[in-house]
């Protein structure tokens, strides 16, 4: 019964997502397709919720927010849409980009086909449980790219931090 | 059953305490029955729209306020074993809800399609988008302490001395990024009434308004709670009884920020960016650096 319950949600959050998306190049406006594309995105983070990965469904809505949300302010910023009522058409080169919708969704579709997935996981360790196995992930096997990764970002917060602070060059 | 009816009225008296005191720190004066004379006021007032309003946007963003912030104050514990979620990223939650504030706001004021509501929005997103990186950063080290995420976990680990005394940093980060994620004052750019004409809110009036004033007041509250679990201590205290001690300190914190309010004049929009990017962020740096070298110590 559970199992049922579980597989109609994700169908559910799946079509909503796919719905989303397709919003997002329906609007006629950024801020409209930028939050489609937020609610496409939070749809995601719920499908992770409903299969019990609860770090990674509250790490991607979270995430998901502010990045949609900045990406919304920049859009405004360059190319303004008062109110949403600049009709401007978020759809350009319509050939191409169903062609290479088409040629990607393909790809996909073999990749999801041909690939041996494995069995399916029996039992889930619990919510904390898997954020400690995360961390085990992110500290040992997985450890370069996540410390590599950290470390840049680190340095770019660093060097944005001192380029912004006009201690030296300071011209009052 | 009790606890989530004990939870629930505590909930309700808080939410009219912080209504009263929201009222003083504009007024000066304390009037106990105005909240419910606002709240009935707002109930029958005519709904106006304003012409040519993104209808979506506009019905969705006051419900997403307060939907986001009643999620949040369920993860929050009002005792040892009084929460009514315990989610095991709760801390990771919180950050994750406060964002939608941030979306709510937005859309509100985007909607309206005017002046007043569009600088409003945009001033709130800047704003909660350079304040949540603060509170994520602050509760990051705090989780550091605990090695949970639970957050009965993080008031555990102050069991022998609080975080307001052990992260001094991070308290005065979370407790500053706090006030500006509720927009309060000194921090009420998104809605600043005197040069916004209520911003972000401008044009909503009757039910719609009530929820973003409702929200507000809740908003207030969930974070003087936050404050109170991260940072002192929670539900730790002599002879009574741990819920009534989360209810004093959030009382206490709540009223400082009001109090806070009313004697500070409003920061310039810029330099309010300008403190936090540039001093805020290395502190909250330099907060985590600390309670690293603590920890292995």
């Amino acid at each position: 019964m559970m199992i049922s319950v579980q597989l109609i949600l994700l169908i559910i959050l799946g079509l909503l997502s796919i719905w989303f998306g397709w919003r997002v190049f329906m609007t006629s406006s950024m801020v409209r397709s930028a939050l489609s594309l937020l609610a496409s995105m939070v749809a995601i983070g719920a499908l992770f919720l409903v299969m019990e990965a609860e770090f990674l469904g509250v790490l991607q809505i979270m995430m998901m927010g502010t990045e949609m949300s900045i990406m919304a302010i920049f859009m405004m910023m360059y190319m303004m849409d008062p109110g949403g009522l600049g009709e401007m058409d978020m759809t350009h080169q319509k050939n191409l980009s169903i062609a290479a919708a088409s040629i990607f969704s393909l790809i996909i579709a073999i990749v999801i086909l041909a690939v041996g997935w494995g069995p399916l996981a029996t039992e889930i360790p619990g919510p904390h449980e898997q954020n400690r196995l995360l961390g085990m992930e992110i500290l040992k096997r997985s450890m370069m790219i996540f410390e590599t990764a950290g470390i840049t970002i680190l340095t770019g917060m660093i060097a944005a931090i001192t380029v912004a602070l006009s201690i030296k060059n300071n011209r009052n | 059953m009790i606890n989530a009816l004990l939870i629930t009225l505590l909930f309700i008296a808080g939410i009219y305490l912080m209504a009263v005191m929201e009222r003083w720190s504009l007024s000066g004066s304390l009037q106990w029955a105005g909240p419910a004379r606002s709240f009935l006021r707002l109930f029958v007032q005519e709904e106006i729209k304003p012409r040519k309003h993104d209808t979506v946007f506009f019905e969705t963003a006051p419900v997403l306020f307060i939907a986001v912030i009643l999620l949040v104050i369920a993860i929050l514990p009002f005792g040892k074993d009084l929460v009514l979620v315990d989610l095991a990223t709760g801390a990771l939650f919180i950050n994750a809800a406060l964002v939608y504030i941030m979306v709510s706001l937005m859309m509100a004021g985007w909607s309206l399609n005017g002046v007043y509501g569009m600088v409003g929005g945009w001033r709130s997103i800047a704003q909660l988008i350079a304040y949540s990186m603060t509170v994520v950063m602050a509760l990051t080290a705090t989780v550091m302490r605990a090695e949970s995420m639970f957050m009965g976990g993080i008031v555990e680990s102050q069991q022998t001395l609080w975080n307001i005394l052990y992260q001094p940093i991070g308290f005065i980060l979370f407790y500053l990024s706090a006030m500006a994620i509720a927009f309060l004052p000194p921090f009420d750019l998104p809605t600043a009434d005197g040069e916004l004409a209520g911003g972000a809110w401008a044009d909503f009036t009757g039910l719609r308004k009530l929820l973003f004033r409702l929200g507000r007041s809740v908003l207030v509250l969930t974070l003087s709670v936050a404050v109170t679990v991260l940072y002192l201590g929670g539900w730790m205290g002599p002879w009574l009884p741990g819920f009534v001690w989360i209810f004093l300190k959030t009382l206490l914190v709540a009223v400082s920020f009001f109090v806070l309010g009313r004697y500070l004049p409003r920061i310039r929009h810029d330099h309010l960016l300008e403190y936090h990017w540039k001093y805020g962020i290395p502190m909250a740096l330099l907060n985590i650096f600390i309670v690293g070298v603590l920890l292995i110590l």
